[in-house]
């Protein structure tokens, strides 16, 4: 592979999303943005191979999308493309020089994207096309659905933000918090469905929680008086780093039964270095705290439950962290205790594979066998993935024979 | 007396009417009923609306806006379209809403709106880079009236006097951007019209069964959909109800 080929792959990365960002301030039009700025690094492979790497890449990939995106508006007769060029006309008297000539839009087009008016999967999809430029083809295969579908959810998510009128614009200061929130729950939820799906069954999906944690270090550039922004990364890399030891043949490996030399020191150390020392911290960095209670016990028996459990407190009293407080308490009070906890959550959590098999392992520890096995037998009905299923069978077979 | 007449189908059955406004087989009809309509003084005002899946509802819950994607109710038929008019009484409001076509493909919900009621002034298009939203104000009117009292007591009852001085801020805070909009009679007292194999049926009560109904609505014109989310949230209604917003057809 020549260095130019490199080049273009590493501006793509770098900088698809602040192309995309820039040209549909330019034009405020989505299709005709993507469109262009994909032709333009298309146009990057052969002219940077010919002419070497230019001095200011995303200058010179803009001028160039600019121009396709101005030829196909010129060659289009219908009122909404009049509009966009002479949209597109008002605000391009000079063409950039510098990458500094293009404004960094990234948070306009991020603030878009995750808007409460789009159903949650458009966000995801939304978001990782125009941000990360990952092709429909391949957020299809990692949402497993199919490349039409998911062309679909795109186009009608371009369509509501054009018919509904979603506005193109960072949020002003009333609407600041939720809607930072907001995006802050679409990537982490890119992340974590990434993070489930990296369990066998997957070698030729994309890595979607890779591109969540690049797109959540980019906002932590974007919004720096954010302390939820720099927390979820955290929270990110310090799952993130377990990674390694997570899955092996294809079996998840649950935490206390994990390789912990495997894990990602780097990653543990700069997810560390993300958080305040002090109170008062958000829930993201409540909950990258509790995974660094993990990330620094070198054996299992050294976790700091009795930190994990009041952590835990921190949080919304909702049924799951209810359920994850329980674990930590019977680390620390003992099964008994936790039980106690856990029953009461039954109806709220009736159909969550996590709660089963929580209260199979709080009997199991009681010496409670034949309640521990009916539990995994539930727990194996709702787990979500066969790498679960695969191993909560193996748990019930060694509580049963072993 | 004024009414509504909320247009409704099923989009999943008309899959090209969120492609284009009007089946084409149904265009001629549809312009000779409004050329008609207007003629006679009786259409004041309507639109095409988009479809569901660009419609955003609100709510508030414990002071903070809650937006949400789609409608306020998952139902089979969709509002997709509304007219205001002026008849003498229901039956012959009925009779123009049996003559519409999307009796042939859909349904139409009358209802009355509440005495008093000017005439809207609409200016045929928006003003520039506005857009145009019909408001829906949805809230559950039978537990309403049961709380105060049952229907017979309501029937003839003012609007909540308490919640008028909020409406009355909410339109003064609305300002330019809400340009017309009206409470509405009674969901009992709706009929639904629709035409099988020509005929003209109608039935009692709303196009849907649905814990909440169209309570009222107005029509706002905006800079944009978190413009229009703010003025929707304000309305006293987003308390207990629900507000959808549907951007008109351009």
């Amino acid at each position: 592979m020549s260095s130019s080929v490199d080049a273009v792959a590493l501006s793509f990365e770098r900088s698809w999303g602040r192309l995309v960002a820039g040209l549909i301030a330019w034009c405020g039009d989505w299709d005709l943005a993507e469109e262009c700025a994909q032709e333009a690094f298309a146009a990057a492979v052969t002219a940077w191979e010919r002419d070497g790497v230019p001095a200011a890449p995303v200058a010179w990939l803009t001028t160039v999308a600019r121009n396709r995106a101005r030829d196909r508006m010129r060659r289009r007769t219908n009122e909404a493309a009049k509009v966009a060029l002479a949209h597109a006309d008002a605000s391009d008297e000079v063409a950039p020089v510098d990458d500094e000539d293009i404004p960094d839009e990234r948070l306009r087009l991020i603030f878009t994207c995750c808007h409460p008016a789009l159903p949650m999967p458009a966000r995801v999809a939304l978001t990782l096309r125009t941000l990360c430029g990952l092709t429909p083809a391949e957020i299809a295969r990692a949402f497993l659905v199919t490349e039409p579908a998911m062309e679909k959810r795109l186009v009608r998510a371009r369509a509501k933000i054009a018919h509904a009128g979603i506005p193109y614009r960072v949020p002003p200061p009333e609407l600041w918090g939720e809607r930072v929130e907001g995006v802050l729950a679409v990537l982490y939820l890119m992340f974590n469905e990434g993070y489930a799906a990296s369990s066998g069954d997957s070698l030729l999906r994309v890595d979607v929680s890779r591109e969540a944690i690049r797109l959540t270090r980019s906002l932590v550039e974007l919004l720096p008086g954010e302390p939820e922004v720099r927390a979820l990364l955290a929270l990110m890399l310090l799952t993130d780093a377990r990674r390694p030891a997570r899955v092996r043949d294809g079996h998840v490996v649950p935490l206390e039964e994990q390789d912990r030399s495997l894990w990602d020191l780097d990653r543990i150390t700069e997810g560390a270095r993300l958080l305040d020392a002090d109170p008062p911290w958000g829930p993201y960095a409540v909950q990258a705290r509790i995974a660094l209670c993990h990330d620094v016990a070198t054996r299992p028996e050294d976790t700091d439950w009795p930190a994990i459990a009041e952590l835990y407190t921190l949080l919304p009293a909702t049924p799951v962290v209810e359920l994850n407080r329980a674990v930590a308490v019977s680390q620390v009070l003992g099964p008994k205790a936790a039980l106690e906890l856990v029953l009461p959550l039954a109806d709220d959590l009736s159909g969550y594979y996590l709660h089963a098999a929580t209260l199979a392992d709080l009997y199991a520890r009681l010496g409670r066998t034949s309640e521990a096995a009916d539990a995994l037998a539930t727990a194996i009905e709702q787990a979500p993935t066969g790498a679960e299923r695969r191993l909560l069978r193996a748990r019930r077979e060694s509580l049963l024979h072993g | 007396m004024k009414y509504l007449m909320l247009h409704t189908l099923d989009e999943s059955a008309h899959p090209d009417i969120t492609e284009i406004a009007t089946p084409p087989h149904l265009e001629a009809e549809l312009d000779a009923w409004i050329k008609e309509m207007l003629a006679r003084g009786i259409v004041l005002d309507g639109a095409r609306l988009r479809p569901v899946a660009d419609a955003t509802s609100v709510r508030v819950v414990d002071g903070e806006a809650v937006v949400t994607d789609g409608p306020f109710a998952e139902t089979k038929e969709q509002i997709a379209g509304y007219d205001v008019i002026d008849c003498p009484d229901l039956d012959s409001a009925v009779a123009v809403a049996a003559a519409h076509p999307t009796t042939q493909i859909g349904s139409i919900e009358v209802r009355a709106f509440d005495d008093g009621m000017p005439d809207p002034e609409v200016p045929e298009h928006p003003a520039d880079g506005k857009l145009r939203y019909l408001m829906l104000v949805c809230a559950d009117m039978r537990r309403s009236v049961a709380e105060r009292g049952g229907a017979e007591a309501v029937a003839d009852a003012e609007p909540e006097d308490d919640g008028e001085d909020d409406i009355d801020r909410w339109i003064a805070d609305a300002g330019a951007r809400r340009l017309y909009g009206w409470p509405l009679g009674s969901p009992d007292r709706a009929v639904t019209v629709r035409r099988v194999d020509g005929r003209t049926v109608t039935t009692d009560g709303p196009f849907a069964e649905t814990k909440e109904q169209v309570a009222g609505y107005d029509l706002l014109e905006c800079d944009d959909l978190d413009d229009a989310l703010e003025v929707a949230s304000g309305h006293p209604v987003a308390g207990g109800g629900v507000i959808e917003l549907r951007p008109l057809w351009r």
